[in-house]
């Protein structure tokens, strides 16, 4: 599902990326993990498509990122969901308008986008809070509509960059049984954090970055 | 889809409109304003130019005789003139009715005159060319030959004052052209910076558009709207207004110094289509000029 082959990225003398070497099956639940500056905002951001690699390339579904237009990588982007830390919503859009807009961007019909959007507000169990604002709801409440936007188009990947990064204890494990639900339906996961206690027990696959480079990759 | 997509484009369009209604309202305004001199400059133009094709078209002719002419003379002028094909006497000024005429053309002014009175204006036959589509008539023949006769002074013809304006109006039209230039350079820089001010608002929007995989013009398409939006509203409101002040001012016939009346009229429909669309594809170029610099940062 995402390949990448001798990535390296680099911000002016600054190595962000060196040499990564990574596969990723389809269905797979991989965390990546690192100190801050260990690049895994921007291994997300290379497999996402919004940061190009200095050299190397990246395979998504056997398409190469450094060979496709413009207009196709949009097209990709809408098979791949993002979960950001500061969640990016639009505070002046309701809760229903933010998760519909993953869909209206596609042209989908009307009907259908109201359907899907209220299906996957009821998957993150916001059922209710259509037409509240975010700044209304509370910061796990904000991150389960950042998460509903992700998987409303049925995502082949969803990439979460520090996604219980700004939540308490509590609302971070109702997060991860959500990206579990997410990933039983056959979404590629890959969760970039910095949380030890996140990455206890999961019996899923860790890859640890330092200075831009891998220096582990073990079962949790 | 493609119907549903351009419903949300103007959806989209308009719903910023609406959410932004001071900045859009100040730039439709300053536009206007442009568009309005731009049309008051055509208007101008259009009807100095079909005031000088309506006096070119019939050719009047003043031949002032000498002092103390006899009346066998005048005889002899009055038959040549006669002899020219289309030539019709209008009249024989005598010198008093030349000082009538005079006092009369400067109306309020006409006290210069006084102390004047025995200030000798010639004697004159106007005479009028009709029917001059078949370019028969050459005035300049007609004027050196009527001046070779004994007791012509000088002959002066509509056409030398049409000559001599027509460069004026060469020159009016080379600035007309360049403040026309310079009011739509002005009218893009206005609807670009505009847009411009409603992308950085919405910058962020923006961004998690495409982060959602939306496609370039589906972002922009909106903004070029606006654009055209601005632009259409501008080009019918200074339409309008220019139509009102033509209305209010009514100075639909206008005797500029007993040269042939100035009849005003409006635009046509194809000039004040012309305005319209002017004003739409400034709007949509300056739409594409911000929105192309936006994505290009």
């Amino acid at each position: 599902m995402i390949q990448l082959f001798k990535v390296c990225k680099s911000y002016g003398t600054n190595k962000a990326l060196d040499d990564i070497n990574l596969r990723m099956r389809k269905g797979e639940f991989v965390f990546i993990t690192g100190p801050s500056g260990a690049g895994k905002t921007t291994l997300l951001r290379i497999i996402f498509g919004t940061a190009r690699p200095t050299s190397g390339q990246i395979l998504i579904d056997g398409i190469n990122l450094s060979r496709i237009s413009r207009l196709k990588l949009d097209l990709l982007r809408r098979k791949i969901g993002f979960v950001f830390q500061d969640f990016k919503l639009l505070n002046s859009k309701t809760i229903f308008q933010n998760v519909a807009l993953a869909l209206e961007v596609t042209g989908e019909r009307p009907g259908i986008i109201r359907k899907k959007t209220h299906q996957a507000l009821r998957a993150v169990g916001l059922s209710g809070k259509e037409k509240a604002f975010p700044l209304e709801l509370s910061g796990g409440e904000q991150q389960r509509v950042a998460i509903a936007r992700a998987i409303i188009n049925e995502p082949m990947i969803l990439v979460a960059d520090e996604p219980t990064g700004n939540l308490d204890p509590d609302i971070t494990k109702e997060i991860m049984v959500l990206f579990r639900s997410v990933n039983l339906r056959g979404t590629t996961l890959v969760i970039a954090t910095h949380n030890r206690e996140l990455l206890k027990d999961t019996g899923q696959r860790i890859i640890a970055l330092d200075k831009g480079r891998v220096i582990e990759e073990r079962i949790g | 889809m493609i119907i549903r997509l351009w419903i949300y484009f103007f959806r989209s369009a308009f719903s910023n409109i609406l959410n932004n209604p001071l900045i859009h309202l100040i730039s439709i305004g300053t536009i206007t304003i442009s568009m309005l001199l731009f049309g008051a400059f055509m208007l101008l133009s259009m009807n100095l130019n079909n005031w000088i094709r309506e006096w070119g078209e019939s050719l009047s002719m003043s031949i002032y005789l000498k002092d103390g002419v006899d009346e066998k003379a005048k005889k002899e002028i009055e038959s040549a003139i006669k002899k020219f094909k289309g030539a019709e006497i209008k009249g024989f000024i005598t010198k008093d009715q030349a000082m009538i005429n005079l006092k009369e053309g400067l109306g309020e002014q006409a006290g210069l005159l006084e102390g004047l009175e025995e200030m000798a204006l010639p004697e004159s036959f106007e005479i009028i060319f009709k029917d001059r589509s078949d370019n028969s008539v050459d005035p300049k023949l007609i004027k050196s030959s009527l001046e070779k006769m004994k007791g012509v002074d000088e002959v002066q013809y509509s056409q030398q004052w049409i000559e001599r304006f027509e460069g004026v109006m060469d020159m009016f039209r080379v600035v007309g052209l360049a403040i026309g230039g310079l009011l739509c350079v002005a009218v893009l820089f206005i609807i670009s910076n505009t847009i411009k001010l409603t992308i950085y608002s919405r910058r962020d929007e923006i961004e998690i558009y495409k982060l959602m995989g939306a496609t370039d013009w589906f972002v922009k398409i909106p903004f070029l709207i606006e654009g055209a939006t601005q632009g259409l509203l501008s080009g019918i409101a200074a339409l309008v207004m220019l139509n009102l002040a033509y209305s209010v001012i009514s100075l639909k016939a206008i005797n500029l110094f007993g040269l042939p009346v100035i009849n005003i009229a409006f635009l046509s429909v194809q000039g004040s289509i012309f305005i319209i669309c002017l004003s739409l594809v400034l709007g949509v170029a300056g739409g594409f000029i911000s929105i192309g610099r936006f994505f290009k940062s």
